[in-house]
């Protein structure tokens, strides 16, 4: 089987905004649309203080919260872990939204434009299915897919690798098969200290957050 | 330039629901309650046929509320397709058996009112959950929203019969004393709900104010006023007139309550990491 | 241009100083869609291939709605930021008439006037980032003449000047980097290398701290650098030379000598240089070399002599002479001298982590704590084997932020940072502190090869005279930088690195003694905002529009192009073409293991009736009569290569103007022949398609101390008698000709700079402006934002987009317990102000931050700029004060103002109409 996975790695990540910014060109999303984004997070009171950043987005949960409120059954869950929502059967209902831990979940009810009215690219990539509908990072399920077809491995062929991966300066973020324990986001889990998100709420993210060595 | 938009770490406001979603649940609650009150009642039929009517007018007007609110409006009927899982397909179906059920009544058909009461508690548990299961909201997903709201839908629907009581004068004391149990029972699901919310402040302070409303206004004053009516030697158009107010002061908070539990307390998860990174060494080394 | 399918093109964005970067832009039908790292270069490229965040602003750059795509003239001849510049479009044609008419009346003129200052002024911005867009107008300026490239938009004051100056001065360090991968300890004073060392200065410190590498910040507040450290240590503003200075003395005088690398002092520095009783070395009367004690011998030698033992303290006698400034024999005979460390350890006695701590705020027991981790991890003695030289390890280094390494106190912390390395034995050796690029030294290409031997066994440095017959009162430009500093040598990067404010200070009230500054008879303006980026805007604004003919090359309407009366659109990055050098060893901390040229192409047609800036070059040159010399600089080496070298000659003929394809294919082919050493001859066909080409850089050459070594040069550490002398001719030049307003200046010139509460200056300052210290309690800082820094890229909707997911970008910074004292919650609008003025802004509550300090972030404030004038963040650049008296010796001066901060009443943050300049 395979498990795709994310891995950021805390003690690498800058909060630079590369990802984010990436991702926002990859896919296309509208202004403010972040399906990838990085918080900066501060812990403690002066002048014991303490800060980091954190890549979130959607956590491809084991058990997607945004799964079963769904009505329309456009959120699926892939075998290999991969959430992703059929844009023609959702009906922007936002459930998944409110019910999705993360705050990953977006809906652009029109189109919106950096400057008001649309530039060149914005035309060009305008996808009508998207909105009003509930939008998040797919992982850039495409991106895999097409590279699994053409015989590319995900995580390390940048063609089938996300692109918030691909883009980020300080190796932070890994994505890999966590089935496979010789992969990338493998080996990283078991050489170093980990959490992921919230993981109380039993939702079993697929995005791992490093913080220390082993 | 787009409005600037925050993103956590601290939990915010959902943004994703609105007013009309809170609508669904108000008008909804207090529709299916009534529609479950009045079978409860077993009014005189053309009370029952009025009442039912305006139960299912409410439950309607909330669902055409958040109809509105749906991004693809015309892919509506795509709610259906998840009745496994999903409480909001199941609120759907709900909805749909319920104005069948409700359309028997209207039609007279004998037995329909204990049915069409039953799938009105069907609907409002299934709202309830529907609230419930939105895990990304903590004052959502506390275990007591669910009684909460069935509670709070049978006590608005119990108000909303003793409001229009005024025109149809029937009632019973055991139905007033219904009422007032149920007042109470709002009440203390109320406050099993803010304790669940312990330790949410921003939660907490966002159900504060409606919180005093309801125990003063939607608890308090509407006990005060059916006891003395209860007690007190009054004419019977005085009696109605009490019970009504009670109605109403009932059905008013409830509707506050819950547009403050959809709105005004719905802050998300937010962001908090159980750990900092080590950047480099650890401290002190 | 194919307009058909999906394209990867690839190109460069060297939007900042940290760069370049190297990416590929996808095109599809024609149409630019999405950046992405070019995955090709990751072989090459020290940041793994990787490419900044800003470069992902390059899509909406080329199709902002706001964008200038035709030239435009200026209809309202009254200039004022109050002033609509009434701008028309107009053809290419008559705004090249219009230009060149300008230009040919001041070459009839003369090219410089009665001043004796050039009559063309061009300002570029950006710490030399422009020039990697601006195509061949290098060489039209090369041919032109006389051109005054003083007038600053923020040098001196938003870079690292200090260090700039000494640190080339020292070890040929025009920007200072940590060895990082392979440094262990770093103790970084505001370097906010997160922020500002692009790709590669993250990608490498991230890697180093996965390695274990401690990084100790210590900086007034907790920026992405000190959030990403060990250790964050919250000092007092400007006062990290008392703290640096405080770890110098622990050094010496609390642990044992034996721990600090005295085989590196003795023999690679001037430690062991006796110092005569006047201050300066004492010197072998025949050779005047200056002496040290051979220890074997027991004798006074010449410090090139061989084979001797150095005597690293100890006061001793010998026949020799000591030389003051303009030559002067001040003693001769039998002279007693003590060694320079001798010197510099009495000299540190009294700058304990008592003395600092009171300064610093900091305690004496960390600042003893971390001098002791410096050293212990110093590995003293140990070894490393680079490209197979061994060479000495040491992992430790001291880097230097801005505001830190300019101003008053630059100097002092330069050198206390200079000197904890050299102590170390860890300066410019694997793991320690390191030059990245030389930009006064010659040639700026290769930093080894400008090691060259100088006076007193030390490196040559191309000081700017201050002898009688050298020195003079005529500036050539108008700041005056060859007159008044030294240092800043004579190469083409001096101009912007002398006090580049006084050309903006001196048009109205010119200092006595030079010449009556003038306004430029035109003014070239590109990719630079002086009306937001210096210091004390509103006034630069007020004399801006007083400047004649100004031309500005635009990309939106700006602050600075308000006032212009000529907008030439230029073709953006993803649209021109041009070929610049990479790798080797460049600012900040790009450190390549390879070298060789990338080319910036058109991936997308040029929007509108934009132009290639190489086009606009070509036609100036045309039109002022100035073809052939212009051309002439290109085949010099004006596009970055030599046309004519050992590989083959592809010089243009000088009398054509050639279109830019035909200029960047003879720089693609002599350029693929250097890189491939004269196998490889590649047309411009070739390098669009392949997009770079490198050849091998051996690591080792990012170590100056091999080359020293090789030729038995010193640093001149850690006495400074050169720069002693200097100072003393200096001031006699100066008073020679009456000029005593800069005094104050030549007390930097010291040979071992005294510790000093280097906050002093900023505090008087305001009572200067008419303040009473206990109103105004706050520092103000600025920091850099990694989405912003150098970008001119304030007009990207991401950009702002992401960058509002960092702290700050919103509002001023101040702490959260100060800020409930004073009743501001977060969000609230606060007024922050001097005496003089005051602007408003959203507060922004944080822990992370001292609470006598406020921080806002970049420097925004625009009032012109579309979209960007609705930000509301306000900028301290309106607040700090240009002033002489915050002006050091190099020139520079720092981002640092006393203020107060205040709930506002009105609802409304800075920008336009707003509060912003009122005067209190």
């Amino acid at each position: 089987m395979t498990r795709w996975s994310m891995v950021a790695d805390l003690r690498r990540c800058v909060g630079c905004q590369t990802c984010t910014a990436a991702c926002r060109h990859a896919n296309a999303t509208p202004p403010g649309v972040q399906w990838r984004r990085v918080l900066d997070i501060e812990q403690g009171e002066y002048p014991d203080v303490k800060r980091a950043f954190v890549p979130v987005g959607c956590q491809h949960c084991d058990e997607p919260p945004c799964l079963d409120v769904c009505p329309t059954k456009a959120t699926k869950k892939r075998a290999d872990g991969i959430v992703t929502i059929d844009y023609d059967a959702c009906i922007g209902c936002a459930y998944c939204a409110v019910a999705c831990p993360y705050q990953a979940r977006h809906r652009t009810l029109r189109a919106e434009f950096a400057y008001g009215r649309a530039t060149a690219p914005e035309t060009a990539r305008l996808d009508e299915a998207r909105l009003a509908v509930a939008t998040k990072c797919t992982f850039c399920v495409e991106r895999i897919d097409d590279g699994l077809a053409q015989g590319l491995r995900p995580g390390i062929d940048p063609e089938a690798t996300p692109a918030c991966v691909n883009s980020c300066i300080t190796q932070a973020l890994a994505f890999g098969d966590l089935d496979d324990p010789q992969s990338n986001v493998s080996q990283l889990i078991a050489k170093n200290q980990h959490f992921r998100m919230h993981e109380e709420l039993g939702t079993g993210p697929g995005f791992y957050y490093l913080w220390d060595k082993t | 330039m787009p409005a600037a938009r925050s993103f956590g770490p601290d939990p915010w406001r959902q943004t994703q629901w609105d007013a009309r979603a809170a609508a669904n649940f108000i008008c909804g609650g207090a529709g299916g309650g009534l529609v479950a009150f009045t079978a409860l009642a077993q009014p005189q039929p053309a009370t029952q046929v009025v009442l039912t009517l305006f139960g299912l007018l409410l439950v309607g007007s909330g669902l055409t509320a958040v109809w509105f609110e749906l991004g693809r409006p015309w892919r509506a009927f795509n709610v259906f397709r998840n009745p496994a899982t999903s409480w909001m397909s199941r609120e759907s179906y709900a909805a749909v058996a319920l104005f069948i059920a409700g359309g028997a009544v209207l039609l007279k058909v004998p037995g329909a009112s204990w049915i069409a009461g039953v799938v009105a508690l069907c609907f409002v548990y299934c709202q309830a959950r529907m609230l419930q299961s939105a895990r990304g909201i903590p004052a959502w997903r506390a275990p007591a929203t669910m009684p909460l709201l069935v509670i709070t839908a049978l006590a608005e629907g119990a108000g909303f019969y003793w409001f229009a009581a005024l025109w149809h004068r029937g009632g019973s004391m055991k139905l007033l004393l219904a009422f007032a149990v149920l007042i109470m029972l709002r009440y203390g699901a109320w406050l099993v709900h803010n304790r669940q919310l312990r330790g949410n402040a921003r939660a907490s302070a966002g159900l504060a104010r409606p919180g005093q409303l309801l125990l003063l206004a939607g608890t308090l004053a509407p006990l005060a006023l059916v006891l003395l009516l209860a007690a007190l030697p009054m004419s019977m158009h005085a009696q109605f007139v009490l019970a009504a107010f009670a109605g109403i002061l009932v059905l008013v908070t409830g509707a506050k309550l819950k547009y403050a539990l959809v709105l005004r307390a719905s802050f998300n998860q937010g962001f908090a990491l159980p750990v900092m990174p080590v950047r480099g060494v650890r401290a002190g080394k | 241009m194919d307009t058909t399918g999906t394209r990867r093109v690839p190109t460069y964005c060297y939007q900042c100083v940290a760069g370049p970067d190297l990416l590929t832009v996808k095109v599809v039908d024609g149409v630019a869609t999405e950046v992405e790292p070019n995955f090709c270069a990751a072989e090459v490229h020290p940041g793994g291939g990787k490419v900044c965040v800003k470069a992902y602003g390059l899509v909406q750059k080329t199709y902002n709605p706001h964008r200038i795509t035709t030239p435009m003239r200026r209809t309202n001849p009254k200039k004022g930021r109050d002033e609509d510049p009434g701008f028309v479009p107009i053809a290419w044609d008559e705004a090249l008439d219009l230009v060149c008419a300008k230009l040919n009346g001041v070459r009839e003129r003369g090219l410089t006037d009665e001043s004796g200052y050039p009559r063309l002024a061009v300002s570029f911005g950006g710490a030399g980032t422009p020039q990697s867009y601006m195509g061949t107008f290098p060489a039209f300026v090369a041919a032109w003449g006389p051109v005054d490239m003083g007038f600053g938009s923020g040098q001196g004051v938003k870079c690292y000047h200090s260090e700039h100056l000494y640190g080339e001065f020292w070890h040929r360090a025009f920007t200072v980097s940590p060895d990082t991968p392979t440094t262990e300890y770093l103790i970084s004073c505001g370097a906010n290398v997160e922020a500002s060392g692009g790709v590669v200065g993250v990608w490498r410190h991230a890697n180093a701290r996965i390695r274990g590498m401690k990084r100790v910040q210590v900086e007034p507040h907790l920026s992405v650098t000190g959030a990403c450290s060990a250790e964050w240590v919250p000092i007092r503003p400007k006062t990290d030379a008392a703290f640096l200075f405080a770890l110098i003395h622990v050094l010496l005088h609390e642990i044992p000598r034996a721990r600090l690398d005295v085989a590196f002092l003795g023999r690679h520095t001037a430690s062991p240089y006796l110092v005569g009783p006047h201050g300066y070395y004492l010197r072998d009367p025949a050779t005047r070399k200056p002496l040290l004690w051979d220890a074997a011998s027991q004798r006074a030698v010449a410090y090139d002599t061989p084979g001797i033992s150095e005597a690293l303290e100890g006061r001793y006698e010998a026949d020799a002479i000591e030389i003051g400034a303009d030559d002067e024999v001040l003693a001769e005979g039998r002279l007693s001298g003590e060694t320079s460390l001798q010197k510099l350890v009495a000299h540190m006695a009294i700058y304990t982590p008592e003395w600092a701590q009171d300064i610093c705020d900091v305690e004496a027991a960390t600042m003893r704590r971390i001098a002791n981790e410096f050293i212990d991890h110093a590995r003293v003695g140990q070894t490393i084997d680079i490209d197979g030289v061994t060479l000495p390890w040491r992992p430790v280094a001291v880097s230097l932020g801005k505001t830190v390494n300019n101003g008053w106190g630059g100097y002092e912390c330069v050198w206390a940072r200079t000197m904890l390395a050299a102590l170390a034995g860890a300066l410019e050796v694997p793991g320690g502190t390191l030059g990245t690029t030389v930009r006064l030294n010659r040639p700026v290409t290769a930093r080894i090869d400008s090691v060259t031997p100088g006076p007193d066994g030390f490196m040559a440095y191309p000081l700017n005279p201050t002898d009688k017959a050298r020195w003079s009162p005529k500036p050539n430009i108008r700041n005056a930088y060859r007159t008044m500093v030294p240092l800043a040598a004579n190469g083409p990067w001096s101009q912007a690195l002398g006090p580049t404010h006084f050309s903006w200070m001196f048009l109205d009230e010119t200092p006595k003694g030079l010449p009556r500054v003038t306004f430029p008879d035109v003014w070239f303006v590109y990719r630079t905002n002086p009306a937001i980026s210096f210091w004390d805007t509103d006034a630069l604004g007020d004399k801006m529009a007083r400047f004649p003919f100004t031309v500005a090359f635009a990309y939106t309407h700006d602050e600075t192009n308000h006032f212009a009366d000529l907008l030439l659109p230029e073709a953006t990055d993803l649209e021109s073409l041009q070929l610049i050098r990479i790798g080797g060893s460049k600012f900040v901390e790009q450190f390549w293991d390879v070298q060789g040229f990338a080319l910036r192409q058109p991936a997308v047609e040029t929007q509108g009736d934009a132009r290639d800036f190489t086009a606009i070059a070509t036609e100036l040159a045309r039109r002022t009569g100035l073809l052939e010399p212009y051309n002439k600089a290109i085949n010099k080496g004006g596009g970055g290569v030599p046309l004519q070298g050992a590989h083959g000659d592809f010089s243009l003929d000088a009398a054509t103007a050639h279109s830019p394809e035909v200029i960047w294919d003879a720089v693609c082919r002599a350029a693929s022949m250097e890189v491939s050493d004269g196998r490889e001859q590649h047309g411009l066909d070739w390098w669009k398609e392949h997009g770079l080409a490198t050849k091998p850089f051996p690591r080792v050459n990012w170590y100056l101390y091999p080359e020293l070594a090789r030729q038995g040069l010193r640093f001149e550490l850690p006495y400074q008698e050169r720069l002693q002398r200097v100072g003393v001719e200096l001031g006699r030049r100066l008073h020679e000709h009456d000029m005593h307003w800069w005094d104050t200046q030549l007390t930097e010139y010291q040979a071992l700079p005294p510790g000093k509460d280097f906050s002093l200056p900023w505090r008087a300052s305001l009572v200067a402006m008419g303040g009473a210290p206990d109103d105004y309690p706050f520092w103000l800082l600025t920091a850099r934002s990694m989405q912003y820094a150098w970008g001119a890229n304030v007009g990207m909707q991401l950009i702002k987009e992401v960058a509002d997911n960092i702290a700050g970008h919103r509002g001023v910074i101040i702490n959260t317990a100060m800020a409930a004292k004073l009743g501001i919650a977060d969000g609230d609008i606060v007024d922050i102000g001097t005496p003089k003025r005051s602007v408003r802004g959203r507060a922004v509550l944080r822990q992370g931050i001292r609470p006598d300090t406020l921080l806002l972030l970049g420097q925004f404030d625009h009032w012109a700029t579309p979209f960007t004038r609705d930000f509301g963040v306000p900028s301290m650049n309106a607040l700090t004060p240009m002033s002489l008296d915050l002006t050091d010796a190099t020139g520079s001066g720092a981002d640092i103002v006393r203020v107060r901060i205040g709930r506002a009443d009105g609802t409304t943050p800075s920008g336009r109409g707003s509060a912003r300049g009122v005067s209190a």
